[in-house]
């Protein structure tokens, strides 16, 4: 405890976005108990309200309350926005150190299907991908995942070819290591950290990337609280209504600063050069 | 990655203002308008014979009022035999082409020959347009002498002018094709008040005064139409004063602000011949009569109309509008708003909800429509409208919002359970051909539905010539339609254009086949 306390006074710019990180991700988990409505309840009747007492942030053209669906909005960007940076880090991770240690052939074929992703800039081919698959938030995760494992396969490749050829390595494999424990105890190890700051800094991205798709039409699909959508939803109001595009801007806006400050406060703690 | 997605907006976005450039200076009109066509021959599209009509360019022998009834135009009188097979139309005389080309008997019938050419497969025809659905021919013949054409058609048709009043019909110079032009890229030499300088597809096209318009003065020397997909932007531009007129604006709170700002601003509405409305496919879970007729009394047209799409719409239950003269009045509605009713009416027929997950099961599976929309006229809000109503009542919908041509597909293909669409009902001044898309023997019946008593009476329409006997036709086919809830009426969409002062009678009429007349000019 007392550890942590010296800890966190070391690092107080991570200690600070940490814990609003943190808030972010208990307002998802309590999103039902901190929203007053249900974020599907719709009382057309009620459409486009102004915000007041009731609605704090209006209703949007279905009459939904708009804050109850800001709040459940942040469960859907960011649940979808950490999975896609675990599944694309994970994977990238893996191809990038099987690539990077094997050379050759295997190396190859995965630098060269991450060049052809490269190639493409990455947003058309999400779209691309979304719309061959249709649209919807499980698509535009595996769309925006393929176009973007390519960053951690690169990064991860460099890390261990850097590696590969010192000595220790070669003194393990000199003394009847296997290649999956040198991998598992001397490649992986020492790509993480980098990995680690690359997808945190990662998450304010890709809720951006996410919310853009949804704001196209790719992503999300109605009647989703999702903030990229409301967005989108909202841009008919734009001039009568602005508290419909406002409030969902506001909170990606929010969100996005946060994670990508606790990405770069997690840079710098882990950088050896600020030891 | 951020940069290539802002990049592209901004792309986007300067592509979507491309070549607005300040308002009218007097002679001068801008005008911008969504883009329906990329390419301007009549044939390669429906939709681009429309935007020649819509955009002054050209004309047909007839011309429907405000009342939608055609009225000779190009053509100053025509006779009809007995039995409605053989039609003569007299040409009018002293009509020229832009190009000062006379337009002679000869050449209307080597324009209208050309549409059902191009679109003729055993000729090596590759275009689009659908000429026979309108007019099917047994001859055309041109009398230059006499001034006059005579069509002798394949069967009877209670009214032809109507039919060619249909811009697919529009009457364009086609020896210039000979001569070598591209009539689809720079645009054909029609009858209208304008003519094409430069067309760039989805972008612009420059227009100048037709020197040899037949028809009055031209008001302006040159035209631009500015293409603008995006209602906001559409409205903003307006605002702005980049364009002196824009058709459409759909945005209902876009449209009450300009219409807030009488003094700056003309906005002219009329209550159009669409329809907006979603298929059932009686194929799918929809072919169940009881849930169809749920669905029906679950929905409140009234709140969804004034409220959801801010009045764009006027609400009704008849697939026809129900300003058009079809008996509207006598038919009655059997599902009315009643969400208990509806209940009920599932409740007793066992479509209930078992695992307490909200959603009914039908033959033990969650009943979950597959409702294809798509973004053009509100048709994605009533989309979401409509879910959250069956939603009341314990049916799911999945919405799928695609393109236009995606929509199109699913609903030819018959992969869907609810599709959306905004139709002319009268494209011909007459319904007969929408209500095509219920008979069970024909191409268009994408609801894939089926019943005996409607393919009689729609048999018997096809074949009257009474104009009385018709409408009565066309009453009882109504009534079928909506006894059998074949179709969620969204309503019946209202037209708009708005203008600035700077500019002078642009107005959008019921037919919807006019924009760009040669009536607007710059106010005085």
């Amino acid at each position: 405890m007392k550890q942590a306390g010296v800890f966190l006074k070391k690092n107080k710019s991570f200690a600070v976005f940490a814990a609003l990180a943190l808030a972010i991700v208990a307002v998802a988990v309590f999103a039902p108990w901190i929203a007053p409505y249900d974020p599907y309840e719709a009382v057309m009747t009620d459409a486009v309200q102004a915000p007041s007492a009731a609605h704090w942030f209006g209703t949007d053209k279905l009459g939904r309350d708009l804050f109850s669906r800001v709040i459940f909005g942040t469960r859907t960007s960011l649940a979808a926005a950490l999975f896609l940076v675990a599944v694309i880090s994970v994977f990238g991770t893996m191809a990038g150190v099987a690539a990077g240690y094997f050379g050759g052939m295997v190396d190859s074929v995965i630098m060269r299907i991450s060049d052809m992703m490269i190639a493409f800039p990455g947003m058309v081919l999400a779209i691309a991908v979304a719309g061959i698959m249709g649209a919807g938030i499980v698509n535009g995760v595996i769309a925006i995942a393929i176009v973007s494992w390519t960053k951690y396969a690169r990064l991860a490749r460099s890390l261990v070819l850097k590696m590969k050829n010192r000595d220790f390595v070669a003194a393990a494999r000199l003394t009847g290591s296997t290649t999956w424990h040198i991998l598992w105890r001397y490649m992986l190890p020492n790509v993480i950290p980098t990995l680690i700051v690359t997808g945190a800094t990662d998450i304010g991205t890709m809720i951006l990337e996410l919310a853009g798709l949804s704001f196209l039409g790719f992503g999300a699909q109605p009647p989703v609280p999702e903030w990229g959508l409301m967005l989108n939803e909202g841009r008919a109001y734009m001039q009568t209504a602005p508290w419909l595009m406002l409030f969902p801007g506001l909170a990606i806006v929010l969100v996005v600063v946060v994670f990508n400050l606790l990405g770069d406060s997690l840079r710098d703690m882990l950088d050896p050069r600020n030891e | 990655m951020r940069k290539q997605f802002f990049a592209a907006a901004a792309l986007a976005m300067g592509t979507a203002l491309a070549g607005m450039s300040a308002a009218a200076a007097g002679d001068t009109l801008n005008f911008g308008c969504f883009s329906y066509a990329d390419t301007l021959d009549p044939a390669v599209l429906t939709n681009s014979s429309w935007c020649l009509t819509r955009y002054g360019i050209g004309e047909c022998l007839f011309r429907f009022n405000e009342n939608m009834e055609a009225e000779p135009y190009l053509c100053d009188s025509y006779e009809v035999s007995e039995d409605h097979l053989t039609w003569t139309f007299h040409i009018r005389e002293g009509v020229r082409f832009s190009n000062g080309n006379a337009v002679t008997p000869s050449a209307v019938v080597a324009s209208i020959q050309r549409v059902y050419d191009e679109t003729d497969p055993e000729k090596g025809g590759t275009g689009a347009a659908t000429p026979r659905t309108y007019m099917e021919y047994e001859s055309m013949t041109a009398d230059d002498e006499a001034g006059t054409v005579t069509i002798v058609t394949s069967k009877p048709y209670a009214d032809l002018t109507g039919r060619l009043a249909y811009p697919c019909f529009c009457i364009i110079d086609v020896s210039e094709e000979e001569a070598g032009k591209n009539i689809g890229e720079e645009g054909p030499s029609g009858t209208g008040p304008y003519v094409v300088e430069e067309f760039a597809a989805d972008q612009y096209v420059l227009m100048s005064a037709n020197e040899y318009y037949w028809n009055g003065d031209v008001p302006f020397e040159n035209v631009q139409i500015t293409f603008v997909d995006d209602d906001t932007t559409k409205a903003m531009a307006l605002q702005n004063g980049d364009v002196d007129m824009v058709e459409n604006i759909t945005s209902a709170s876009a449209l009450a602000q300009i219409e807030a700002m009488p003094d700056q601003f003309t906005v002219s509405r009329a209550s159009s011949a669409r329809t907006g409305f979603a298929f059932l496919n009686m194929d799918g879970i929809l072919g169940n009569e009881t849930l169809r007729q749920a669905v029906q009394m679950a929905l409140d047209h009234d709140t969804m109309c004034n409220i959801t799409v801010g009045g764009m719409y006027i609400p009704g239950y008849s697939i026809l509008p129900s300003a058009l003269d079809y008996g509207y009045e006598e038919l009655t509605n059997p599902y009315s708003y009643d969400p208990e009713a509806a209940k009920a009416l599932l409740d007793e027929a066992g479509i209930v909800d078992t695992d307490g997950d909200g959603v009914r099961e039908l033959d033990g599976e969650n009943i979950n429509l597959n409702y294809v929309t798509y973004t053009n006229r509100n048709l994605s809000d009533f989309a979401q409208a409509v879910q959250v109503y069956l939603s009341q009542i314990g049916i799911g919908v999945t919405i799928q919002t695609t393109d236009a041509d995606t929509n199109w597909n699913l609903i030819s293909a018959g992969e869907y359970d609810l599709g959306d669409q905004n139709w002319i009902t009268v494209g011909t001044g007459d319904p007969t051909d929408f209500l095509g898309n219920w008979y069970s023997k024909s191409e268009s019946n994408f609801g894939r539905y089926a019943n005996e008593e409607y393919d009689a009476v729609y048999e018997s329409l096809l074949a009257e010539l009474d104009t009385d006997q018709r409408k009565e036709d066309i009453r009882q086919l109504q009534q079928i339609l909506l006894d059998d809830g074949v179709a969620i009426v969204h309503g019946y969409y209202t037209s708009s254009m708005c203008s600035s002062k700077a500019i002078e009678n642009a107005s959008i009429g019921i037919a919807d086949y006019y924009w760009l007349t040669s009536e607007i000019t710059p106010a005085e």
